[in-house]
């Protein structure tokens, strides 16, 4: 660490799609013995994520404090105004300032953050994480970029290995996490900052793929998955033990994961209930919606109604928007997971379930000035299902590669506060991050 | 008939047939090598005098060479130059850096040309989009309709064009994309334009090691590797190239990034 140690620092570590069971359990039977050992001197909680519960809604709200309503990112697609054509949201998008813009004079590293793509100048150190298409844009000060790649430094997994060979996949899982700790302790070491931002994905990569592997000890791969959480809590062990008792630390993921058992198809439903029509069938891009078309949905479960005025073939007036608004949250909360189906390799699910928990309205779940741009209705699917919004599907349950989906309401939250400042926490939320920092701050 | 005059006499007889179609009509010329290379033959066409305006959508965020060589030569070769811009858009601050590079290319670019269609009333529009740039863009026809407030393209309805035979028909709430370049590729533009000497922009030509493949807004556009600082060296670049042309433009190589990052983890 820098050599400035009376100066007070905070630490900032995130575990990508860790749940708080899977980090309590790990905890709890030693795999991360310095996570357990933080526990006990440390706030520890269950954390809500906000919906949809994917990073770049999430980390958008870390890092502003801010519900998907103030801070405009709704997922990892929208569509531009007026139009049917798919845009990839960035850090350009985001409509109000991360920690690091609000607060320029506090030196900030921040290395490996999803969704803070095309990087700015700040105060400091920044490696955006994920989605970066050209590394040139995602490091500032870019003489940063000779060091990392030295250190063979990769923003993120190659995913697609998971898809043809599981082996190559975890192969580049720890060769991408040994960088992303080498480049930590470069930028720990040389760089002067108070606060400090560092990432791990590899979690949120391994419960996609792998997820199975970490509750079966018989699995091929049980003891990759544990090793790469052991992994994790070395660097963790290592960070708590420089940190003095007037510094903070937060460990924390921005939404949880378990087992998934199926895909539901959310625009395959609209479709099979009447709300979606396409020109063409199966669909490909969302210009194919036809003018019939009441609703359709992004992904994962973000309902939109296809309103006149909105969107070029758009039908539902505004007098008939609740009246539609009814019909498809009714549809949805019938909506069930049938005991025939068997996935693949797998069992029969046993008797039929409710699949959607809640389907939220946008006044309920979002405030802000970007409002008017949130989808109408989120799904808050039941734990173990996993909303897809392809528009070529041809079933309502499907089942594929990824063994794993996202949860919203068990991500975690660990926080051991400078001497002297009380922390409590009561059902914490993402966008309460931000509050606590500002807490330890002042 | 070599490949060249084969491409240069189809796109003269389209520019023509066109022409004796629609009165109303205009030229996008944005200054690259493919509109710039269609404005020669236009003027082909015309002997000299094209007779219809020639429209630059003004982004503002164009480099400096591109508008010093659109003023140069529309006074030298006598263009009606019409330089659209979407003030309203431009004067609340839309950019590169506000919102997403396709909501930028919305607001300076498309409704910026809607909003010249209707203010002149033009039936069409001569392109010189190709085939060869782009998967969607090998479904283009000749003659395209598109419909005049969405700009929506119905692939799937369009006229076939078997023997030459054209539908230069468009209905009232439609305008007609002509394309007059469909069957060039990139290497027979630069071919065209060593054989005919047509100017180019510099930006073109290598300089430092780095030359423009395709150009448009400068904040969008990044140069590559290359030392080809004439057309002889241009023309032997591109056959040993394996690189597609738009490989340099941000917004299609960041798209096509994001939308496979997010496939590869079942995000789309």
């Amino acid at each position: 660490m820098n050599n400035q140690a009376t100066k007070s620092k905070i630490v900032l570590i995130g575990l990508d799609g860790a749940p708080f069971g899977l980090v309590d359990d790990l905890a709890n039977r030693g795999v991360m013995p310095n996570f357990q050992a933080l526990k006990k001197q440390a706030v520890f909680a269950q954390m809500q994520a906000p919906l949809p519960a994917v990073s770049a809604v999430s980390w958008s709200s870390i890092i502003t404090g801010q519900n998907p309503g103030s801070h405009g990112i709704f997922g990892f697609t929208d569509l531009a105004p007026q139009s049917y054509d798919l845009v990839f949201p960035n850090f350009n998008d985001l409509q109000v300032p991360s920690f690091w813009q609000k607060y320029p004079k506090i030196k900030q590293v921040v290395l490996n953050v999803p969704s803070t793509y095309p990087v700015k100048p700040l105060n400091g150190i920044h490696i955006a994480g994920f989605v970066s298409p050209d590394i040139e844009q995602a490091v500032f000060p870019t003489n940063s970029l000779a060091k990392l790649r030295e250190l063979k430094y990769e923003i993120d997994i190659d995913s697609y290995l998971a898809h043809r060979d599981i082996d190559l996949f975890l192969e580049n899982l720890f060769q991408v996490n040994q960088a992303r700790i080498a480049a930590y302790r470069y930028f720990w070491q040389e760089s002067d900052w108070d606060i400090f931002w560092l990432v791990f994905t590899g979690s949120d990569r391994l419960g996609h793929f792998l997820y199975p592997a970490y509750a079966n000890p018989n699995h091929q791969y049980h003891t990759a998955f544990l090793d790469y959480f052991k992994q994790v809590d070395l660097v963790i062990g290592e960070i708590a033990q420089q940190l003095c008792p007037h510094d903070g630390l937060l460990i924390f993921s921005d939404h949880g994961m378990t087992e998934n058992k199926a895909n539901i198809n959310v625009n395959y439903f609209l479709q099979a209930n009447g709300f979606l029509c396409l020109d063409k069938s199966p669909g490909e891009f969302y210009n194919q919606i036809s003018p019939q078309s009441k609703a359709f949905a992004l992904e994962p479960g973000r309902i939109y109604l296809n309103k006149k005025g909105k969107y070029p073939n758009g039908a539902v007036e505004k007098a008939q928007e609740e009246k539609v608004l009814q019909e498809l949250s009714d549809a949805f909360l019938q909506l069930e997971f049938p005991p025939s189906f068997v996935p693949m390799g797998g069992t029969s699910a046993g008797k039929s379930q409710k699949v959607i928990e809640r389907v939220a309205r946008k006044e309920q779940i979002y405030s802000g000035q970007q409002i008017d741009r949130a989808p109408d209705l989120v799904l808050d699917e039941k734990p173990g299902f996993r909303l897809r919004a392809g528009l070529n599907k041809n079933e309502l349950f499907d089942k594929d590669i990824f063994t794993g989906t996202h949860t919203a309401n068990d991500a975690f939250l660990l926080v051991k506060p400078p001497s002297g400042v009380d922390i409590a926490l009561a059902s914490p939320k993402a966008e309460d991050i931000v509050g606590i920092i500002d807490k330890f701050i002042k | 008939m070599d490949r060249l005059t084969k491409l240069e006499n189809e796109s003269i007889y389209i520019i023509r047939e066109a022409w004796s179609q629609f009165k109303k009509v205009a030229l996008l010329w944005s200054i690259g090598k493919d509109s710039g290379t269609l404005l020669w033959l236009c003027r082909k066409a015309f002997f000299g005098k094209i007779p219809f305006p020639v429209m630059h959508l003004d982004t503002t965020y164009k480099f400096p060479e591109i508008y010093e060589f659109r003023d140069k030569y529309a006074k030298e070769w006598g263009l009606d130059l019409i330089v659209a811009k979407n003030n309203e858009s431009i004067g609340a601050g839309m950019g590169p850096d506000k919102g997403t590079k396709l909501q930028c290319c919305n607001e300076l670019k498309t409704d910026n040309l809607k909003k010249a269609i209707a203010q002149y009333g033009f039936r069409a529009l001569y392109l010189a989009i190709r085939r060869d740039e782009h998967g969607i863009r090998a479904k283009e026809r000749f003659f395209s309709p598109r419909e005049n407030i969405s700009f929506l393209w119905n692939y799937k309805d369009q006229p076939p064009e078997l023997w030459d035979q054209y539908k230069t028909k468009a209905k009232d709430e439609e305008h007609l994309r002509i394309h007059p370049m469909l069957s060039w590729r990139e290497i027979d533009i630069w071919e065209y334009i060593r054989r005919e000497n047509i100017p180019m922009v510099s930006l073109y030509f290598a300089k430092n090691g780095k030359r423009y493949r395709s150009i448009g807004c400068a904040p969008c556009c990044n140069p590559i590797d290359s030392t080809a600082d004439t057309l002889d060296k241009i023309v032997a670049e591109l056959k040993a190239s394996p690189t597609s042309e738009r490989a340099g433009r941000a917004q299609d190589k960041e798209n096509t990034y994001t939308m496979q990052k997010l496939r590869s983890l079942g995000y789309m």
